[in-house]
């Protein structure tokens, strides 16, 4: 009886794993997880899926300010009786600001939910004598976020640029408790940036950087989301540096201009100095409050191809109904007699930019009269 | 009228022009030799964590073991073959043997880091170890030899013990105890003539398998699991040219007629075996297609060709030529391409062969290892010459035949 | 006649047993070690990750007691010009290597590999060697003679010698601080290193580590771990971005190193029957051939 009973139980199990897994089948087992990361339990079910607190790369949102987090943190957790090095006095919050341009607090603050700040240590064992032997201990994944970094930067592996020997007097002291109180630089958007490039026709190219920033709507995160400080601060030598393949070159650009294609290549690169792009002055249309933030490519949807559309709103929004449009968007609620209106009752004109009231109205003229209550948009 | 042979001191000048000047290089070896002790094996020679073996190893152990294997295959044709004709060789042989094998284990004592714990062996065994093997092998079959010459020691002085002084009261005794052990000896004497045959099988082919273990550090044209067979065969090869060799050499230097009929007899017995051994050689080169090696010109392919051509080839030819191989002239140079063949194949199979991945440079012996290796050569012909002059060695044709008890010996009476 | 024939009998018989008797006792190993048991240590090298600060090169020389320079000097870059190997004065060096497609150069720290099936115990004439139940291929300088055959042997060229000793040379290699592991401590190389570049743990867990980082980063890694077979498998394994003889690793097939060596000598010795049967044979012909000898004798007279 027992025996049947406990076989009932294992075959409801494992029809119960085997349907999670099949679930599952198409969604993230099928990434590069490691499932104990994740979950405690080695069979996770979905009534019990014994999530761990931390890693779940995909829900890692953690974003704060530089100056929300601490200054400095000491980091002490590897203290030993025998030290070679003292401990390591990390000023954070200056990291926190440098890595604005890049990847911002997941750069090093990986795997971490929303919310709280998670320490290394709650992943990354601080003994190196240990079981599990798949995620690096804490000594290996404090210096593996330094690192890759730091090692760009100077090129070398200098312990000396955090570490100071135990042996010796305090002397670097100074340097350390300098960095803490330095800030990073603010950062300021220039205007244009020059670059003078090997090519033989079209030697000049002008990167507009505001206007990509103003006109398109483009963030940092855009194009700086991988950036690391050497693309500033490079001490290299330029024979050391890296050589950069075309291809590298324009990656920047080439998620929006097709880079690829010969004839583009005027677009950017010219003879002499250009001037900024002008979408009303260029093509005659003007990139309305509506229509600024938006990217290119939602209108101009074949990429490195933008002409051809026309100035109707239809070309891209398809006739609008009085059904289909929500007027509150335009920042005008429309009164209950104006509601029951078809669209081109009033909007004569195929940009749908001034409405005429003279078919109803003899003497209303708009703005002077509105047809409505106008709201926040 | 027939003549009787019987092994007799010889009686000479010992120092000639010659042989002066071969005792300045053993004197000059010596002197590096000293060097090594004193200041290390760093400072005499070209090793180095790259080529850890040198030449003590490749010259003076592996190819001082080949060549002296004249002593096994001459024991084997006479005594075990019991071809009688021969037996005047077995002796010379048998003291080139015990000489080689002697400076053999000189050497490796040399080349040994801790030389001090030569006896490790002894005690400290590892059998998976071939080293041990050959080691065990070599040590044993050195006492064999040993034991295999006393013989000759005791009919050199029963009845003539004489010491001097105060001493004299123990002639007597050491007369008769010489006596005893001459007895013991003849009756047992069987078996270590055996041991020796097998012993030298066994670590004549045991030194092939040494280089084995060196795996993809050795050149694919040496390397070869039956490495032990062909160390064998052309050990066997190199025994009675070896012989013949030394015999024409000595019996020219003490001014006696060389014993051509027997000499003749040894060379006819090479051929067969020289064929046996290119058939092998051949055979391995086929199956492990190990020619394409041979299609670049390199130093291995080079030093291979050399090998095979001068070692075994044209030696084969000529001891199959009716016309050389009767003369004293042919056979001493058939002998000697022979001895350098299998001289050039332990170098090959030691040396040249070794390529280590991680080789910054090619290995040279240094001036070091040349004198100590070029010194020991010339002290064992020093040596040499000494015994022959002690000891009854030599035969020597005489005018009446000896019929007392120690005259000529046969084995089993 | 008949004497002398039992004589001979009775004294090849003795031989034989003595020597049987030889070759019994030759076959008889020390203690029962379990030298591949499950739980044996090894090291991971993960040489995507190693940055070549040489730590573990002053770790491993500090605590040998070899004299070092001090710890800062060895930020020194230079180092890397040259291809260095260990040697007596090293037990460990850190090589660079060009990385064109890559960020960084690859930094490839060599040392013993610990073998499964080590060619140098093996071949060792006194057994000097011993294989550790923690995977340590150990040295033994009270038995070591200096005959330099485990560097012949070596697969990896990794033993090395002080030629520049006169008394008492010594044969150097890691010896995966067999003294520290043995009081429960991390070989030095392992402690020190600031990347983990060196996990350390059970052979088993390592292997499982290493396939699960081949099979996350497939871009990252080669799908080969070295050691994991090589020469029939190592203590110390090593995972790249590039194929291994591009990082001056020797190609090496999967068979240990000494197989075809033992299996010759086994071979030859099978219980030591076919030295005795060439013994009986030539025992036999001598006998036969000195009768033969005798009755024509006989009958000539």
């Amino acid at each position: 009886m027992k025996k049947i009973f406990l076989f009932i139980i294992t075959l409801v199990l494992l029809t119960n794993v085997n349907g999670q897994v099949k679930k599952m089948g198409t969604s993230h087992s099928q990434k590069a997880l490691i499932c104990e990361n994740c979950h405690s339990c080695s069979i996770p079910t979905k009534e019990n899926p014994c999530l761990r607190d931390c890693p779940r790369e995909s829900i890692a949102t953690t974003k704060q300010k530089p100056e929300e987090g601490p200054d400095i943190i000491v980091i002490n957790k590897l203290k030993g009786n025998q030290d070679i090095y003292k401990e390591v006095t990390f000023s954070h919050r200056l990291h926190a600001e440098m890595s604005e341009m890049s990847g911002g607090c997941v750069t090093c603050h990986h795997y971490n939910p929303p919310g709280k700040i998670i320490g290394c240590d709650n992943c990354h064992n601080s003994s190196r004598k240990r079981e599990d032997v798949n995620r690096p201990d804490l000594k290996g994944a404090y210096h593996r976020q330094c690192m890759d970094c730091h090692r760009e930067w100077s090129g070398g592996v200098e312990c000396s640029a955090c570490h100071q020997l135990n042996t010796k007097s305090p002397s670097k002291e100074k340097l350390i408790t300098g960095t803490i109180k330095k800030s990073h630089a603010k950062l300021e958007t220039p205007e244009k940036i020059t670059y003078k490039t090997p090519k033989a026709e079209g030697k000049t190219v002008v990167f507009f950087h505001k206007e990509h920033i103003d006109l398109f709507g483009l963030d940092c995160q855009s194009c700086h989301s991988n950036d690391g400080c050497v693309k500033c601060h490079d001490q290299r030598p330029a024979s050391a540096k890296p050589k950069m393949s075309v291809e590298l070159k324009h990656k920047a650009c080439s998620s929006c201009h097709d880079t690829k294609v010969k004839s583009n290549c005027v677009t950017c690169h010219n003879d002499k100095e250009t001037n900024g792009f002008n979408h009303l002055i260029s093509t005659g249309f003007n990139l309305n409050s509506y229509h600024s933030k938006l990217s290119c490519v939602r209108c101009h949807t074949t990429p490195g191809k933008f002409t051809g559309l026309n100035k109707n709103c239809n070309t891209c929004h398809g006739t609008w109904t009085k059904e289909k449009f929500n007027h509150k968007v335009t920042g005008l609620v429309l009164d209950e007699i104006h509601l029951e209106f078809d669209c081109e009752s009033c909007h004569t004109n195929p940009t749908y930019a001034k409405p005429e009231c003279s078919s109803c109205h003899d003497d209303y003229t708009y703005p002077a009269f509105i047809p409505g209550k106008k709201v926040k948009r | 009228m027939e003549h009787f042979f019987k092994p007799t001191p010889i009686q000479k000048k010992f120092f000639t022009p010659l042989v002066i000047l071969i005792s300045a290089v053993a004197i000059n070896g010596l002197v590096f030799l000293l060097g090594r002790f004193v200041f290390g094996l760093g400072a005499v020679t070209n090793l180095n964590d790259q080529f850890p073996w040198g030449i003590w190893i490749g010259i003076d152990v592996a190819a001082g073991v080949a060549l002296a294997a004249g002593g096994f295959t001459t024991a084997a044709l006479g005594h075990i073959m019991h071809k009688d004709k021969y037996e005047v060789i077995i002796r010379p042989a048998l003291l080139t043997a015990m000489l080689g094998y002697t400076f053999v284990a000189m050497s490796v004592m040399i080349d040994l880091g801790r030389y001090h714990y030569i006896w490790h062996p002894l005690v400290m065994w590892n059998g998976t170890s071939v080293l041990f093997e050959v080691g065990i092998c070599v040590m044993i079959y050195l006492t064999v030899l040993y034991i295999e010459f006393l013989p000759i020691v005791t009919e050199r002085f029963i009845g003539r013990v004489d010491l001097p002084g105060f001493l004299r009261k123990f002639n007597n005794i050491i007369d008769k105890l010489l006596r005893v052990l001459d007895r013991t000896l003849e009756k047992t004497m069987f078996i270590f003539i055996i041991s020796g045959v097998v012993l030298s099988c066994l670590h004549q082919s045991s030194l092939g398998t040494l280089m084995v273990i060196a795996g993809e550090k050795m050149h694919p044209l040496w390397q070869t699991p039956i490495l032990p067979l062909l160390f064998l065969l052309s050990a066997i090869c190199v025994g009675f040219p070896m012989v013949i060799f030394e015999s024409l050499i000595s019996s020219k230097s003490f001014g006696l007629k060389p014993e051509l009929d027997v000499l003749e007899g040894l060379g006819r017995m090479v051929g067969p075996m020289l064929l046996i051994y290119l058939t092998a050689k051949i055979v391995d080169v086929v199956i492990r297609q190990t020619y394409v090696h041979l299609m670049v010109i390199n130093t291995e392919s080079i030093m291979f060709t050399l090998e095979v051509m001068i070692g075994i080839v044209i030696p084969l030819r000529m001891f199959f030529s009716r016309k050389i191989s009767k003369t004293p002239e042919g056979l001493f140079w058939a002998s000697a391409f022979v001895i350098i063949g299998v001289l050039m194949n332990r170098l090959n199979n030691f040396i040249v062969a070794y390529t280590p991945p991680y080789a910054e440079s090619s290995y040279f012996p240094s001036v070091g290892e040349f004198s100590v290796t070029l010194g020991f050569i010339a002290l064992e012909i020093l040596l040499f010459r000494i015994f022959v002059m002690i000891f009854p060695i030599v035969s020597v044709p005489q005018k009446v035949a000896f019929k007392t008890k120690y005259a000529v010996k046969g084995l089993f009476r | 006649m008949n004497k002398s024939r039992r004589n001979f009998l009775k004294t090849s018989a003795f031989m034989g047993a003595s020597i049987a008797g030889v070759a019994s006792t030759k076959t008889v190993k020390g203690a029962p070690k379990n030298i591949l048991s499950d739980d044996r240590m090894g090291v991971l090298v993960d040489t995507t990750v190693c940055i070549g600060c040489r730590k573990c090169e002053w770790a491993c020389k500090t605590s040998h007691n070899m004299p070092t320079e001090p710890i800062e000097k060895y930020d020194d870059r230079t180092v890397f010009e040259k291809r260095r190997r260990p040697n007596a004065n090293a037990l460990t060096v850190v090589n660079e290597f060009e990385n064109p497609n890559g960020k960084f150069p690859i930094d490839v720290k060599v040392q013993c590999m610990h073998c499964d099936h080590p060619a140098c115990l093996s071949a060792c004439i006194v057994g000097a060697f011993s294989k550790e139940e923690n995977g340590t291929v150990l040295w033994n300088g009270d038995k070591c003679i200096g005959c330099r055959y485990c560097m012949v042997a070596c697969p990896f060229q990794i033993p090395a010698f002080e030629f520049d000793k006169a008394w008492s040379p010594d044969i150097k290699k890691c010896d995966f601080c067999f003294d520290r592991t043995k009081k429960g401590e991390l070989p030095a190389c392992v402690e020190i290193c600031p990347m983990e570049v060196l996990t350390y743990g059970k052979k088993s867990d390592l292997l499982r580590a290493a396939k699960e980082k081949i099979r996350l980063y497939p871009e990252r890694y080669v799908d080969h771990i070295l050691g994991e077979h090589e020469v029939g498998g190592t203590s110390w394994m090593y995972l790249s971005s590039k194929e291994f003889t591009q990082i001056d690793f020797p190609k090496l097939g999967k068979n240990p190193a000494p197989g075809v060596t033992e299996a010759i000598q086994h071979g030859i010795f099978a219980y030591f029957i076919p030295p005795i049967a060439i013994y009986a044979l030539l025992g036999g012909v001598m006998w036969l051939n000195k009768n033969r000898k005798q009755t024509e004798h006989g009958e000539d007279e």
